[in-house]
């Protein structure tokens, strides 16, 4: 038999694989049986993902670079699928009772001592501190950042105009970012360009994309 | 050098550092095809329709709002776009996200209607693609790991084909199947093209027509059965 595992691999990583893919068919089995047996639509929807959690884990099994290109697209499509069905389970719900609901149903209600006297100097910080990062990670953390900023702020409110801009500039960086992706593939020689713009570019974007959270959370703090 | 595919050869490749489309005059054609209905759908407008009851006079006019037309319209055109690139794809990995991009498109076609059965019907066939994609992706991962690529062009020039290829080849099938909701799911699609706005419904046929077609493509070159 033909054999493609390098030898720097070790073989409890190799005898493991076909195990993984057995547990994975399992998974999947039981996900489909609970699914044959409810009757009920939103229980079904649930047990739909037991079955995209066996999908995750025969290609986790693989275990190579490849596989990694596989899984996270895997998971993404996952995610929106089940965004997509439940937006339709809702309208189908809305249209049969008569009665529309809101995304977000109830405002959301933080009444912590921490909003008013934690420092700003924080957010300042964690926006440093991600900008020095970059990338994913970054975004993440400078998001936080902007996202506690916002927060703190809600008392005195903030100017609606300023973090409607914010949502446009996450816009532009998350182009900046696909350009990035599009110099890596069609001029391999400007890597590092293209690295640097994709690097920026989702390190603004999820950075502001954080930041809108605390937008959303402004705006239901204003309702009440 | 003179690469051919399944006796026919190939006329060109794009390769896009790791993505690689290939044309022969086989998925060329289909490329084709599937650019031009993208395109008559894209200047096309919808149509209406009239339902009769048995016994009455009480005929009702079904039309499109301008809205739901314009999103309808964009979201067919995406599908139309997403047939083409799995048509010309020299990648596995690439044609599973394609196919995966047509089931949520699908979903999102009819998702903004406004009848309850059609509403209904979107929702199994949702169900169908999400539990589909298990399959879709697991196929493809099995044929990685047994072949070592998911480049088509590379695994058309192994000599050899594993048990296991032709495991993650059935697995592969089952999901376009499910995804594209043909053969055996095809009972919640029906039921679909039943809301109003014809010409874009028709997209959700000719993508799983089309796909169906690459996919046996794919298949015979993994798995070398002549």
């Amino acid at each position: 038999m033909l054999v493609l595992v390098p030898p720097v691999v070790s073989p409890v990583v190799v005898a493991i694989y076909a195990p993984a893919v057995i547990v994975g068919i399992i998974v999947a089995l039981i996900g489909l049986f609970g699914i044959s047996i409810e009757k009920n639509d939103l229980h079904v929807l649930i047990l739909t993902d037991i079955v995209g959690i066996a999908m995750l884990i025969i290609v986790a099994a693989v275990g190579t670079d490849l596989a990694e290109s596989l899984i996270l697209p895997g998971l993404v499509v996952e995610l929106a699928e089940i965004l997509a069905i439940c937006e339709i389970l809702m309208s189908r719900e809305m249209r049969k009772t008569g009665k529309s609901v809101a995304l977000i149903p109830t405002p959301l209600n933080f009444d912590m001592e921490i909003l008013q006297t934690a420092p700003v100097f924080i957010a300042v910080i964690l926006v440093i501190y991600g900008a020095f990062l970059s990338g994913f990670t970054g975004g993440a953390i400078a998001g936080g950042g902007i996202l506690f900023y916002v927060m703190s702020l809600t008392v005195r409110g903030v100017p609606s105009s300023l973090w409607e801009g914010i949502a446009g500039a996450s816009g532009i960086a998350w182009c900046l970012w696909l350009m990035g992706f599009l110099v890596l593939f069609v001029f391999p020689n400007y890597w590092l360009l293209g690295l640097m713009l994709a690097a920026f570019g989702v390190f603004i974007k999820v950075a502001f994309k954080a930041g809108l959270i605390g937008v959303m959370n402004r705006e239901e703090f204003r309702k009440e | 050098m003179v690469v051919s595919i399944l006796g026919s050869q190939i006329i060109g490749i794009i390769p896009l550092g790791d993505i690689v489309f290939y044309m022969t005059s086989f998925n060329l054609f289909m490329f084709a095809a599937a650019l031009a209905f993208t395109f008559i759908i894209a200047i096309s407008k919808t149509e209406t329709q009239v339902e009769a009851e048995f016994g009455t006079l009480g005929d009702r006019q079904l039309t499109v709002a301008k809205k739901e037309f314009k999103f309808r319209r964009f979201l067919a055109i995406i599908c139309g776009l997403a047939t083409a690139g799995a048509m010309v794809t020299g990648d596995v990995f690439d044609f599973t996200l394609f196919v995966c991009l047509i089931g949520i498109v699908n979903i999102g076609i009819v998702g903004a209607v406004k009848q309850i059965d059609v509403l209904d019907a979107a929702f199994q066939y949702g169900l169908i693609a999400m539990i589909a994609s298990t399959p879709l992706f697991a196929g493809a991962a099995l044929i990685l790991a047994s072949a070592g690529t998911v480049s088509i062009l590379a695994i058309n020039s192994l000599t050899y084909t594993t048990p296991m290829m032709l495991l993650g080849s059935i697995l592969l099938f089952l999901g376009v199947a499910g995804e594209t909701g043909v053969a055996p799911f095809f009972a919640t699609k029906a039921e679909m093209f039943r809301t109003p706005g014809s010409p874009f419904l028709l997209i959700i046929h000719l993508s799983s027509l089309l796909v169906i077609v690459r996919v046996i493509e794919i298949l015979l070159i993994i798995n070398k059965p002549f």
